[in-house]
């Protein structure tokens, strides 16, 4: 079918950019909740060493 | 009325500042100069297709030259903090930027005045009889320019990057001006000049949102 | 945390049913073919961007008003969900136009004033990281959005009037190309996946700014102690 290839790009293109911006989000996320249980591991040294 | 005797007394302020040096609107001048001589390199200047580039590339100077010149709108006032100064003299801030958009139309207006006749001669263009229509063009797209420009210079004075940041900011805000002022400009340098009245209704719809959207939020942009 | 997977489910599970609609329940248009089935990823995407800006607008004013921070949370999440839909208009533009006319880009008037709604949000993005200050950075955003949104009609607006005295090859059909009836439902509801897709992108994007507040909160009580 003539075009089909267009359709197709557009269509996964566009998915590929949701996705993707879901992706950075998700990772994004990660690495703040990585950071929240570093911060509570030196949080309980600190009072521990106090 | 407080509200315009403060501007008044304000924007009198400005223009004594500015004519006391006049190194805004000398560099400005200039610099338009420049950006139209090194546009007509990239084309031949004097045949019947300029008149169909020239208007465009005069309003792309003008704007490329508001976007430098509006830069110490506010960026003068942060050397001595006058804007607290300047704050507590009035009772309405939204006359600091009447009196500072007034002074700012006033230059770019200016500006454009003095580059009419050189432009007129670079790219064989005449205005005969057309002068009234361009003036009010010029008016209405200086303004949008200003009151745009200001709002935008109150905000990029206060982030990094300011000098980038600004035209980057204004220059997308101002594309209806650019295009509907280089379309009037062009109808009025046909060979069979007319006035595009829509192009100017597009112009005072800008100025007039754009003003009222300065009156309802102008205080916020020079909160401490 | 529950509802937030519920609504990523659904709206995986609603764009899998409109792209299936529009392949395979609307009828085939009759001059372009299959081409014309991008159509309505094309202007259900843009008109979701339109609601996320929308949203980002109220956002805005209701930062400068309460000076709540959550609506700063809101904008920001508004007009990043904004421009990745407006991104996606630009890319399956150019990409129905070149088998269409031939060339990528027409400077259409669509989508001339879509780059410049790109451009403007851009911006306000490019600010935001410019401003350190989170309550000045809030406030001075809210109200470049604020002027960015009011710009939008007017852009449109007289973009349009320029191409109607410059007439070019219009993407996806004039304003006046109505939708065959066959194609309304599927049209519409691809619009409201869209708009599913749009609030979960818009959640998400919030709930990663919560975060980063709370954590900048415990960060300073770390240092604080």
């Amino acid at each position: 079918m003539k075009n089909l290839d267009s359709v197709f790009w557009a269509y996964m293109l566009g998915w590929a950019i949701f996705f993707g911006f879901y992706l950075s989000i998700a990772k994004r996320s990660n690495d703040l909740r990585a950071e929240v249980e570093r911060l509570k591991k030196s949080a309980l040294g600190n009072s521990r060493g106090k | 009325m407080g509200l315009l005797s403060n501007a008044a007394a304000l924007l009198g302020k400005e223009v004594r500042t500015e004519f006391r040096s006049r190194e805004l609107l000398s560099t400005t001048i200039v610099f338009v100069l420049i950006v139209v001589v090194l546009f007509s390199f990239t084309f031949d200047p004097t045949t019947n297709e300029s008149h169909r580039f020239g208007p465009g590339l005069l309003w792309l100077a003008f704007l490329f030259a508001a976007s430098l010149m509006l830069q110490p709108c506010f960026l003068r006032e942060q050397a001595n903090d006058t804007l607290s100064a300047l704050r507590l003299a009035v009772s309405d801030p939204f006359a600091i930027f009447l009196a500072k958009i007034a002074a700012n139309t006033l230059f770019l207006f200016m500006t454009e005045l003095l580059m009419l006749p050189v432009f007129a001669a670079f790219f064989n263009v005449s205005f005969r009889g057309q002068l009234p229509g361009i003036l009010l063009t010029f008016f209405l797209g200086s303004l949008g320019i200003s009151v745009a420009g200001t709002a935008l210079a109150a905000i990029s004075a206060q982030a990094r990057m300011r000098e980038l940041l600004l035209p980057l900011l204004l220059l997308p805000l101002l594309a209806p001006i650019l295009v509907a002022s280089t379309e009037v400009t062009v109808s009025l340098m046909a060979p069979e000049p007319f006035m595009q009245w829509k192009g100017i209704g597009f112009l005072a719809v800008f100025d007039v949102v754009f003003l009222t959207a300065l009156w309802l939020f102008g205080e916020y942009l020079l909160e401490e | 945390m529950a509802k937030r997977v519920l609504l990523g489910a659904a709206a995986v599970l609603l764009a899998i049913a409109a792209a299936y609609a529009a392949f395979f329940v609307a009828p085939e248009e009759r001059t372009m073919g299959v081409l014309q089935r991008i159509f309505y990823f094309h202007v259900s995407c843009a008109w979701a961007g339109l609601t996320a800006f929308s949203v980002g607008f109220l956002g805005n004013l209701l930062y400068v008003w309460k000076r709540g921070e959550k609506y700063d949370w809101l904008g920001v999440s508004c007009a990043e969900v904004g421009v990745v839909f407006t991104t996606v208009v630009l890319i399956s533009g150019p990409i129905w136009a070149k088998p269409a006319w031939g060339i990528y880009w027409t400077w259409d008037a669509r989508l001339t004033s879509t780059f410049i709604l790109w451009l403007l949000y851009i911006s306000y993005l490019l600010l935001r990281t410019l401003i350190e200050e989170p309550d000045r950075r809030a406030l001075l955003s809210a109200l470049f959005g604020i002027f960015a949104f009011i710009d939008v009609p007017i852009v449109f607006g007289a973009i349009r009037w320029w191409r109607t005295q410059h007439p070019a090859p219009v993407i996806m059909g004039g304003p006046n190309s109505g939708l065959a009836p066959g194609m309304r439902g599927t049209f519409f509801f691809a619009v409201f996946a869209m708009h599913i897709l749009m609030w979960f992108l818009i959640v998400e994007r919030y709930s990663l700014e919560k975060m980063r507040n709370d954590v900048e909160l415990l960060r300073q009580e770390a240092e604080a102690t």
